[in-house]
């Protein structure tokens, strides 16, 4: 099996194949021996073992790693131990909605409600004129009023809510061209 | 007192649940709709539901949480803290049920809890105070007459709500031509979360230290201060690290700090727990800032300094005891403690609040380490409350060692489902900065500015490398999961199809 698995911005290859009782799992070319121990429905033990290395005492590193999908970007939220890394699979078909909340680079902006709240400001009009990191819309969630900011340069197309309103997480609040 | 209603929820409703055990106390918790399986109902023996998820429907109801202590036969009441622990008409609600508060009298909550007032008293007591206007700001006083005051007080300074706490209603003002906006601003913001827009302005010190006393009064006139904490480690105001003893406190500032401490309380009558919250500036000088009457956050660290249980001597103050404690082995602290205050924020994208489903907790344990927590895997963080989810502290001999066993359990912490504050508290602790103890109250802030949102989590190509290989391992063995994940739809049922299909799996594997 091939996969395609972003990483930080960078793009790698990996390729599975069964191996013994495990997997040898090769990334960009290097292949490793990987003991898989499922514990629960979102947890795989690990012990990964460099399987180009022909030394006698090879390093086998344990790692705890849990899997789960974020709900508001799509990607995986991979921990290995206790370090969290954002993970895409298949880069050109993320899971969820994979419009909303990402909004970096060239094409619209679609800004999403992070977390579900309430809209106490719109501080912008559409046809307005933003650049990049200026707040546009207050939520307040948890006591706490967070100012969500443009990620781009553009202008305000389309505008979703209005002050007052309960947004839930994941929930387009504007679009900036 | 033999049944205690808890009047508050999370993690420190559990903390006096324990406290009420340990005593032979039975525990009573209140819960609000959103609330029903939290930890709290779970832990208690009865459980009574006193309204609506939002605050002021539930756990701010003075009636409906009287009438669940009725119902339950309850004797006492203790408030815990935030919520109605510092509002005086809940205490003279609770005693004028013919039930017993767990905190001092209704007088002393509101003597301290006007700023001002409180200022009056520390310097009748003798203590020393911020320079400031001994009173409120009259609500129409003239630009003129504010701006002499301004003057005479000095810039910077600082615009505070009287009834003030948390950061709220409070603005600093660094040039006298944005005295009356401020003043307004701040009017505007305390009128809407403290339903009082007084406002008094008070010398903004530079770079200062927040240091406080804890105390414990009895009924019989004993009051005895407790080792000082340090919380200069502050994130807009918000106490996020809290460490006792401090390393800006010698032992003669110590005892001048705490018998001044001790003076104040002593001043107002005061009986239960409260600490006196102080500014220490540059030169070692010490202002009285405000006495808090509850108990604190961050009361675990002077547990572990001290060997005491704070909310157990709070329950026996309480029944009438007498404080039969050595008031010297209060103030000589047994090796050094730390908590940091987990939080479900985002650090990573300027600490957006992130509520939602905890799908996996596993906290850390092993010597040395208390987390104090209302969380449990499966359960939801509301949107309602504070996002404080834990209280994680590490205790040692020496500063440095706790340093390292807190590093130690913030690498076993591990929280899927929502973001914490985790990754942000394994950076700070590998500052030079803190480990050298060389911080003030607006430390954080600036080095947080200077960041300008460059990540705390930092991977290596090798784990990279490991979450690559998991990704791809996951989508070999447990196609189903991902793609019923791949389908989209809420989050509640991915987790639900995978449940299922964990549980369809194993039931192959039994037959």
């Amino acid at each position: 099996m091939q996969y395609e698995v972003d990483i930080g911005g960078r793009r790698r290859q990996v390729v599975v194949t069964r191996s013994g009782d495990g997997f040898a799992v090769s990334v960009d070319g290097r292949t490793w021996q990987v003991d898989a121990a499922r514990i629960d429905a979102h947890t795989l033990s690990l012990l990964v073992e460099d399987g180009l290395r022909a030394v006698p005492h090879k390093r086998v590193s344990s790692n705890e790693v849990t899997i789960a999908t974020d709900p508001v970007s799509g990607e995986l939220a991979v921990h290995v131990g206790a370090t969290p890394v954002a993970v895409t699979l298949n880069g050109r078909r993320r899971w969820g909605r994979k419009d909303e909340g990402a909004g970096t680079g060239s094409g619209p902006q679609r800004l999403a409600a992070p977390m579900p709240g309430k809209v106490v400001r719109v501080l912008v009009t559409a046809g307005d004129l933003v650049t990049a990191r200026q707040p546009v819309v207050v939520v307040e969630a948890m006591k706490m009023e967070n100012e969500l900011r443009a990620s781009r340069d553009g202008t305000v197309a389309e505008i979703h809510v209005r002050e007052g309103m309960s947004v839930d997480a994941g929930a387009l609040l504007l679009v900036i061209q | 007192m033999k049944k205690i209603l808890i009047a508050n929820r999370g993690e420190i409703a559990v903390r006096i649940i324990r406290a009420c055990r340990e005593l032979g106390v039975s525990p009573v918790a209140v819960y609000s709709e959103c609330d029903r399986t939290a930890l709290h109902v779970r832990y208690a023996d009865e459980a009574y539901a006193i309204g609506p998820s939002a605050p002021r429907e539930s756990y701010l109801r003075i009636d409906a949480i009287i009438d669940a202590a009725k119902k339950s036969g309850a004797d006492g009441v203790h408030p815990g803290y935030g919520f109605l622990a510092e509002n005086e008409d809940f205490a003279a609600a609770v005693r004028d049920a013919g039930l017993t508060f767990i905190g001092p009298t209704p007088a002393a909550i509101e003597t301290m809890g006007s700023k001002t007032a409180a200022r009056t008293a520390a310097k009748k007591a003798g203590v020393p105070v911020v320079p400031g206007t001994e009173d409120p700001l009259a609500p129409e006083v003239p630009d003129a007459e504010m701006a002499t005051a301004a003057a005479a007080i000095g810039y910077p300074l600082l615009v505070k709500a009287v009834a003030g706490g948390g950061g709220k209603g409070m603005r600093t003002v660094s040039d006298a031509a944005d005295l009356s906006g401020a003043v307004r601003a701040a009017r505007s913001e305390a009128g809407a979360a403290f339903g009082d827009a007084a406002v008094y302005l008070e010398r903004r010190l530079t770079r200062p230290r927040h240091i406080e006393v804890q105390l414990l009064g009895d009924a019989h006139g004993t009051v005895l201060p407790f080792v000082e904490r340090e919380c200069s480690i502050q994130r807009r105001h918000q106490k996020v690290v809290e460490e006792t003893p401090s390393l800006a406190v010698s032992p003669a500032l110590r005892a001048a700090m705490t018998s001044a401490a001790a003076s104040v309380a002593r001043a107002v009558g005061y009986t239960n727990a409260g600490t006196i919250e102080f500014l220490l500036d540059e030169d070692g000088r010490f202002y009285f800032l405000e006495m808090n009457t509850r108990l604190q956050v961050e009361h675990p660290i002077t547990e572990m300094v001290t060997g005491l249980d704070l909310v157990r001597w709070q329950i026996r103050i309480a029944r009438g005891e007498r404080l039969d404690l050595d008031p010297d082995a209060l103030l000589r602290p047994n090796g050094h403690a730390i908590e940091c205050r987990i939080y479900a924020e985002d650090p990573d994208n300027n600490f957006l609040p992130s509520p939602g489903r905890i799908q996996q907790l596993r906290v850390p344990a092993g010597p040395g380490i208390r987390d104090d927590s209302g969380a449990t895997a499966g359960l939801d963080v509301p949107i309602f409350y504070d996002p404080m989810i834990s209280k994680l502290v590490a205790w040692a001999e020496d500063r440095p060692l706790a340093i390292a066993r807190m590093q130690r359990a913030l690498g076993e912490y591990l929280v899927t489902g929502i973001k914490t504050t985790v990754p942000f508290f394994t950076w700070l602790l590998a500052q030079p900065d803190f480990r050298a103890g060389r911080f003030h109250t607006t430390y954080l802030d600036e080095v947080l500015k200077a960041r300008n949102g460059r990540p705390f989590v930092e991977t290596t190509p090798e784990l990279e490398d490991v979450a690559a290989i998991a990704a791809a391992l996951e989508a070999v063995m447990s196609p189903s999961a991902l793609a019923s994940d791949a389908a989209g739809g809420r989050t509640e049922r991915r987790i639900s199809h995978r449940w299922r299909d964990q549980a369809r799996a194993e039931g192959l594997r039994s037959q």
